[in-house]
């Protein structure tokens, strides 16, 4: 793959990535495509029951029938968009909850630094499954819960990122000067700071969302997930588990579009970090 | 005192200070967080027999689960204190046992899947640092992809479904080898990649010029200086390998059949055991305090930059 | 004398040649089994499953698999005319697993206790209906009624006797000294339960096998262990019959059905579920037969009564009259056009248990019909809860095998145990009709008042019920003579596991 010029005057400057990246950015577009365009490219309706069950695929049923008789295909064809749809939120969640919450305790001192960082250790101290079982447990279960608790868990990975970059920025003389020119903390942290610690808050997004959609799987396997007619990779695989044997592509299927596109997603999380940050020890998360 | 010795100290003492902040706070999250799940074990009684409401007022009466929160909380902190872990709500049999009955089946599977986890997590990247060229390095890439993208318990019925019924080689339930396997690969996956960047980034610094300088060929020089600076690392991410290993040892137990931890630990959610529950979710907290804990002071021991006073 | 050896020659050689048909039981081997779970060694207080307290302590009757009471410590009984006296002939000589001989002040001991300590359970209700118990001599053993009370001999096949000398009679028994085939040796709990051979069993020669093992972890699929080997027998979900026959285990199939049906919310309805002829649309659109196919496959049978055919109080009149029998999707549509309900403004809030395959599919019924569907899903603890909180419009449930068939009517009582699963229903006639029914000794007069019942379940529309379908087992082939009883029991006086013998 020839190196794409990255001195183009005036231009945009393309950086170099691997095949392996171009594959990666590939297979992520087409799931994004698909989790748009999916109403209008299912064949059967993904929540209706059928007489046919565990089908091996065929002409009506393109990657065959799960064991209620539903079209793995068009299911699968939904179900990314929802399983897109779930792990953002929930890495979204994290992101706020970890990211910018971490900055403002940052900015208001040293107190409430310890609070928020004493509460980011207490929830990496406790078994994350656990600690999300428990949670969804206790709170209604369905959607909402899942991905508060994927949130929750989640966050102490972006405080910690945040809390490095401030203290790191904080040592920089473009902060000092920003002190000196009257900016609050606040301000500073949210005006001057926060530009800087964008670029290791997405690279840590696009390393945590791939684990939030595993981490989803995992909960509906255990019972506890979404509701079972929804068709998130997760809740296929639980769903179709059981069956391995009658219909192996009922549990291939979500297994295989899970893979790739958390395998993607690791890709270019794994690019972005380089990108932004070679030179710095990843924190140990 | 000498001024070092000191600092270390005083480090090492804010630490146990933070670590038993943490503990405590874990205990206290636990009990009120448990409460608040909707249900309790009179609950579970009721499905499975058909309690009346007044049946159910009498058994919570017994169960002292009609009294305050705060009552039932300084109860039953007294009594963990007094070294009693109390009884299971739903069995009448003391925690302790049933705890003692679990805890050998999950250490022993964590135990076998941190060693493979270890010796192929640090053996790949070892490997491929002496062999550069071969086949060492596209295993390590394999181990750390096959960690990321695949879910263990897919895995793991697939494996149940080959080796036990197909081929007969394992009874399908109660067996440790293929789970202790799949976390073992999952754990070297983490490690593997991690160690194998370090590994090269150490090879451009300095200290390995002088060592080459000095005449060391390839294979002293990772064994001797890169290989133990890279050790550093997986003591610093012991704490998320002993995170990952519950994790992963939890949805192991639930597809094989394991009687551990996290079967207990599952039921008694699902059964709303309170004292089971807290039991478990505190302590395995404890354990994984004191393991960070101590690798704290190990890495303070053995890198004196990190004595942050 | 030619004739004769000729006789005897010709069976001997009849005798070789014959196939085992009528093989002997071998003496020998541990049972390994895979069915129920234990809450408590105080079997007492057993509000669970209650197959396998059976295989270590056994009761005066035991439920054969048509239904029906046997005597199992009880030879035989008389009740008076006026239903108000029992009177059980104690089988004599039967040894606790201690050594001592049972006797009838035994018995009487065990119901006292249960009548004073146990504070919920199955047997709760019928000892609110005793008015005491008595032991006039070591065969006989007397209970006073305070009223006829029909389901009693059914409900007392869990009335437990124990040993009064088992550790911790006076609290919580941890060490439960019975008469049963086997000896309650351990138990860890969602482990095992383990016990041994009692060698002075009353059937004689029984059992055949040394031990007896229980696995009881809650294993949602048990077929991978049987067809490896690790269990003699399990049960099994429905979905699995067919590949397990294909490995060779034999399959066998409970008495007793367990029933699905449609519940709506009865104690606190909202509009537009307050309306019965609503109800009776979403009936009509309900495909039953699509849905216990999806739910039991094909063992799954449609019905309208929560018994079926076979069972004595199942009527086949009432099932052929049933309206619903088939979907009728466009009067269902119709139905809602005249009562002015458009779907398309109403949410209906379901709530469902994580394991129920009817909830989706009658969840996306209810779309079709252009309702909202808002399904939460619940685990088993959590399901209950939320039904007792009425804010719900539907729930799809199940519900399984009972001793009696009161104890399926009395969740339908106004101040019934755990009425969620069918709305909360208080229907004062509906007591009425269920009080009289259990009032009569005479089994048909009981009979015609719980369908009269049941009628008006079917005319409010209370619930719908979609089917049927069986507890099923596996059994593997070296197993012989287990046989399933008519609900979950392991051991009763005509079957179980007494009876059961391994090839060696």
């Amino acid at each position: 793959m020839p190196a794409v010029s990255t001195s183009r005057a005036g231009g945009l400057s393309l950086p170099r990535w691997s095949r392996l990246t171009y594959i990666a950015v590939f297979i992520v577009a087409i799931a994004l495509f698909v989790s748009v365009a999916g109403p209008l490219l299912v064949t059967h309706d993904p929540y209706m029951f059928g007489a046919s069950m565990n089908e091996p695929p065929n002409a009506e049923h393109i990657l065959g029938t799960d064991d209620q008789g539903q079209d793995v295909y068009s299911r699968l064809v939904t179900g990314t968009g929802l399983s897109l749809l779930y792990g953002a939120s929930a890495a979204l969640v994290a992101l706020f909850l970890g990211g910018l919450v971490a900055l403002l305790a940052m900015a208001l001192g040293k107190v409430a630094e310890g609070i928020l960082f004493g509460l980011v250790d207490l929830i990496r101290a406790m078994p994350g499954i656990l600690f999300a079982l428990a949670f969804i447990v206790a709170f209604e279960p369905g959607v909402e819960s899942v991905i508060l608790a994927l949130g929750i868990s989640f966050a102490p990975n972006f405080a910690l990122i945040t809390r490095a970059t401030y203290l790191q920025q904080m040592a920089r003389p473009y902060t000092s000067a920003a002190k000196v020119l009257g900016a609050s903390r606040i301000r500073t942290a949210f005006v001057h700071i926060l530009p800087n610690v964008a670029g290791a808050l997405i690279t840590q997004f696009a390393i945590v969302l791939p684990r939030c959609i595993v981490s989803e799987s995992v909960l509906s396997f255990l019972g506890l997930g979404v509701s079972p007619e929804t068709p998130t990779w997760g809740r296929m695989i639980a769903s179709a588990t059981p069956y391995t044997e009658d219909a192996p592509h009922a549990v291939i299927a979500p297994i295989i579009a899970l893979s790739l596109v958390t395998f993607s997603l690791a890709i270019i999380g794994n690019e972005l970090r380089t990108r932004f940050d070679p030179s710095r020890r990843r924190i140990a998360l | 005192m000498n001024p070092r010795l000191a600092r270390l100290l005083g480090s090492i003492g804010l630490d146990l200070l933070r670590s038993l902040a943490i503990a405590a706070g874990i205990v206290v999250f636990t009990f009120f967080v448990i409460r608040m799940i909707p249900g309790d074990v009179v609950d579970l009684r009721g499905i499975e027999g058909s309690l009346t409401y007044s049946q159910q007022t009498a058994m919570r009466e017994e169960l002292g689960l009609n009294k305050g929160w705060l009552e039932q909380f300084w109860l039953w902190l007294g009594m963990i204190l007094s070294g009693d872990l109390g009884t299971s709500a739903r069995y009448s049999t003391p925690i302790a046992d049933l705890l003692a009955t679990v805890i050998p089946s999950t250490l022993a599977l964590g135990t076998a899947a941190l060693s493979i986890g270890l010796v192929l997590g640090i053996g790949l990247p070892t490997l491929a640092c002496l062999y550069p060229r071969s086949i060492f390095v596209a295993l390590v890439e394999f181990i750390t992809i096959w960690s990321i993208t695949i879910p263990t318990f897919s895995i793991g019925i697939l494996c149940v479904i080959v080796f036990a019924v197909w081929l007969g080689w394992i009874p399908a339930i109660g067996n440790f080898t293929v789970p202790a396997l799949i976390l073992g690969l999952d754990i070297a996956g983490t490690l593997a990649k991690m160690l194998h960047e370090d590994m090269t980034d150490i090879q451009t610094a300095d200290f390995i010029r002088t060592a080459r300088a000095k005449g060391l060929n390839r294979a002293q020089i990772v064994l001797r200086h890169i290989l133990p600076n890279a050790l550093t690392t997986v003591v610093a991410l012991i704490g998320l390998i002993l995170a990952s290993v519950l994790t992963g040892a939890l949805t192991m137990e639930v597809v094989f059949g394991l009687p551990g931890l996290g079967t207990l630990a599952l039921q008694a959610i699902k059964g709303r055991d309170y004292p089971v529950v807290q039991a478990i979710i505190i302590w395995l907290g404890l354990a994984v305090v004191v393991a960070n804990f101590i690798t704290d002071m190990v890495q303070k021991l053995v890198d004196p930059r990190l004595r942050n006073l | 004398m030619r004739r004769t050896l000729l006789s005897l020659a010709a069976a001997f050689a009849i005798s070789i040649f014959t196939p085992a048909f009528a093989q002997e039981p071998e003496y020998g081997g541990t049972l390994k089994l895979q069915w129920g779970t234990l809450d408590t060694a105080d079997f007492h207080r057993h509000t669970g499953t209650i197959s396998l307290p059976h295989v270590f302590a056994e009761t005066l009757t035991s439920i054969s698999k048509d239904g029906s009471p046997k005597g199992l410590l009880a030879e035989s009984w008389t009740i008076s005319d006026d239903g108000l006296t029992y009177t059980f002939n104690i089988r004599q000589g039967v040894k606790f697993h201690n050594g001592r001989v049972m006797t009838a002040e035994d018995v009487k001991k065990n119901f006292e206790r249960i009548q004073r300590e146990v504070k919920g359970g199955w047997l709760t209700s019928a000892m609110e209906q005793v008015e005491s118990f008595s032991a006039p001599d070591e065969k006989t053993f007397v209970v006073k009624l305070k009223a006829p009370f029909a389901p009693f001999l059914n409900l007392i096949a869990e009335g437990w006797i124990l040993a009064p000398e088992s550790p911790g009679w006076d609290s919580n028994i941890t060490q439960p000294i019975g008469t049963g085939p086997f000896t309650f040796d351990s138990w860890t709990p969602q482990l095992a339960i383990k016990g041994k051979k009692f060698a002075d069993y009353w059937m004689e020669g029984k059992p055949y096998v040394d031990a007896i093992e229980f696995d009881v972890r809650e294993i949602a699929d048990t077929s991978l262990a049987l067809r490896a080997g690790d269990y003699h027998a399990a049960d099994i979900p429905l979905s699995k019959i067919e590949s397990l026959k294909a490995d060779g285990i034999a399959i066998d199939f409970s008495g007793d059905t367990s029933w699905n049906f449609l519940s709506f919310n009865n104690r606190k309805p909202r509009p537009p579920f307050d309306n019965v002829r609503v109800r009776e649309a979403i009936a009509y659109a309900i495909d039953k037969a699509a849905i216990m196919k999806i739910a039991a496959g094909e063992y799954g049978v449609t019905g309208n009564q929560m018994v079926t055919e076979g069972n004595f109080f199942f009527d086949p009149e009432m099932a052929a009259h049933d309206k619903h029998a088939k979907p009728d999707f466009e009067r269902a549509k119709a139905i809602l056009a005249e009562e002015g309900v458009n779907p398309g403004d109403t949410t209906v809030y379901m709530i469902s248990e994580l394991n129920n395959r009817t909830a989706a599919p009658i969840a996306q019924i209810l779309r079709q019909l252009g309702f909202k569907v808002d399904n939460k899903p619940f685990d088993d603890l959590g399901f209950q809860r939320a039904l007792s909180e009425y804010d719900w419009d539907v729930f799809p449930g199940g519900s399984g095998p009972r001793n009696d068939i009161f104890l399926r009517y009395v969740r339908m009582m106004s101040d019934g145990p755990n009425p969620g699963l069918w709305g909360g229903i208080q229907d004062p006639e509906f007591d009425k009709l269920v009080k009289a029914a259990i009032s009569t000794v005479d089994q048909n007069e009981s009979r015609a008042l719980y369908l009269k019942a049941w009628q008006r379940v079917l005319d409010n529309y209370y619930t719908v019920v979609l089917g049927h379908a069986p507890g099923a087992y596996g059994i593997r082939p070296e197993v012989h003579d287990l046989t399933i009883g008519f609900n979950t029991s392991a051991h009763r006086v005509d079957g179980g596991v007494a009876f059961t013998w391994i090839d060696q």
